[in-house]
């Protein structure tokens, strides 16, 4: 089925749960990154049961950098 | 939180970093860098716009660091962690992200004199309102928390009084009235206890105590369980981040704001002598709490001392308390009274094997005159408070022999 992944289209087998989609995507540091679907946060305790339906739209965020280095 | 190892003894040797692909190296490196380098403009800006994963600024994060708060993460069983240059760094920075002019802090009365200057004497010119209670008393906490409360901050054990709060009791209280429990667990470690598993909702550390546990590094931790909504009216300036990261706003808040802005970061060198001393925290307590109890109880019944005190004694108000909250150990802190601080003077000054300085959780045996020393810029009241009498002395039960402490100990009081 097909889905998005932080803008890009990707292919990803049915019925895939956020923990599988974060091994899949072979994200770095799963334990920094916040997940939101379709604009909704998802709880790091629903990782394992939440999956991802045909369209939906998954950003990975992460808070490690940002901000400006040189003051 | 995370899954944990069969038990936190194993927890602290295998929760950090994976071995090196290339060299297998089973320590972690030490990255002493200041920036990290990016192949593309795209790269750097997705780092920066939060959506790639990737370190930038040492004051921000860094690698050997991160490998630090994993391991204190995993520890505490939380959510995530965010390590800093000291406890006392933790406790400010911690505090700006929650409490502004106009609002309050309800601290015990025990708490460690560092941790009292701070909130009555530095943030108080801010327009921050602070009042200390009995952490002993629950109903104390009752009776004081108000609207303008925002966070409450106890110790696990009070440094030095030893008294021992109900941890649960207190979490009950501030979360009927919607206000965070931060607690301190410098004194007893996760080992002994988890707050989270009392209703912490936040936990810190020293870490330049117990976790480093060889007095060669200074630094300090902020542990978020993720108990805490942060989309809770009482903290408007979390809403931005609880609006991008959820349960993470607190986190992600000190991480791209309050400690990158102040700039409390923890040197990446400290960050690996931490990682590498908590491995053996678990042989470590356990030599230290027997060691202490021993103590405790040689003291208690000497004839030169007016009174020992411990969690562990059951003499000890909190003992019951203790017994059920830490496990049946109860910490390397051990005071005595002798008196006068003439008695004290000269028994200090005739130990040979006890350091005489200021740290707790060495490898080895420290003592300190609390009163002359740590506690010095306090006023008489703020000291009784703190339970510091001018013939008190505070012991870290070191990891030595015991019977070699217990005779350095003995020498001492025949000397007097």
């Amino acid at each position: 089925m097909k889905i998005t992944v932080n803008d890009s289209s990707k292919d990803v087998p049915e019925g895939l749960t956020i923990t599988q989609l974060l091994a899949l995507e072979k994200v770095k540091m799963p334990a920094m990154v916040s997940v939101q679907v379709n604009g909704a946060i998802v709880e790091r305790d629903a990782f394992a049961t939440t999956r991802v339906r045909e369209l939906d739209c998954v950003d990975f965020l992460y808070f490690m950098g940002g901000g400006g280095e040189v003051r | 939180m995370h899954t944990p190892a069969r038990n936190l003894e194993t927890a602290l040797i295998h929760s950090g970093s994976r071995p090196d692909e290339s060299t297998g190296a089973t320590s972690p490196p030490i990255a002493q860098s200041t920036a990290f380098a990016y192949g593309s403009a795209e790269d750097i800006e997705a780092v920066f716009a939060g959506r790639d994963a990737g370190f930038v600024y040492s004051r921000i994060a860094n690698p050997t660091v991160a490998d630090f708060e994993l391991r204190m993460t995993v520890l505490e069983d939380g959510l995530a962690a965010i390590a800093v240059s000291s406890g006392m760094a933790a406790i400010s920075a911690l505090t700006l992200a929650l409490v502004g002019s106009g609002d309050e802090i309800i601290a015990g009365s025990s708490v460690f004199g560092g941790t009292y200057s701070l909130f009555q004497h530095t943030l108080s010119h801010l327009g921050v309102r602070v009042r200390f209670i009995d952490p002993t008393r629950p109903e104390a906490l009752r009776e004081a928390i108000s609207d303008a409360t925002r966070m409450v901050f106890v110790e696990t054990i009070g440094n030095p009084k030893l008294d021992v709060p109900d941890l649960m009791a207190l979490a009950a209280i501030a979360h009927e009235r919607g206000v965070p429990l931060v607690v301190d667990n410098t004194v007893t470690t996760p080992l002994l206890v988890q707050p989270r598993r009392f209703g912490a909702d936040l936990v810190i550390h020293s870490t330049s105590k117990f976790i480093n546990g060889h007095g060669n590094a200074i630094g300090g931790i902020i542990v978020d369980t993720g108990a805490f909504n942060w989309s809770n009216p009482r903290f408007p300036r979390l809403a931005p981040f609880h609006e991008r990261v959820g349960q993470f706003a607190l986190i992600a808040a000190l991480r791209n704001r309050f400690c990158r802005d102040l700039g409390c970061c923890l040197s990446p060198f400290n960050a690996f002598l931490m990682s590498m001393g908590m491995e053996s925290l678990g042989v470590r307590l356990e030599r230290h709490c027997g060691s202490a109890s021993t103590v405790a109880a040689f003291l208690a019944t000497h004839p030169a001392v007016d009174e020992a005190r411990y969690p562990g004694l059951p003499s000890h108000p909190g003992h019951v308390l203790a017994r059920c909250q830490f496990g049946g150990r109860y910490g390397a802190v051990v005071t005595l009274r002798l008196g006068t601080r003439e008695r004290c003077f000269r028994f200090i000054n005739a130990l040979k094997l006890a350091k005489n300085l200021t740290n707790l959780g060495d490898t080895r045996t420290l003592v300190i005159h609390p009163a002359s020393t740590i506690c010095r810029d306090l006023n008489a009241e703020e000291r009784s408070a703190m339970g510091v009498s001018d013939d008190l002395i505070r012991f870290s039960v070191g990891l030595e022999h015991t019977a070699d402490i217990l005779e350095d100990m003995d020498g001492a009081l025949r000397a007097l």
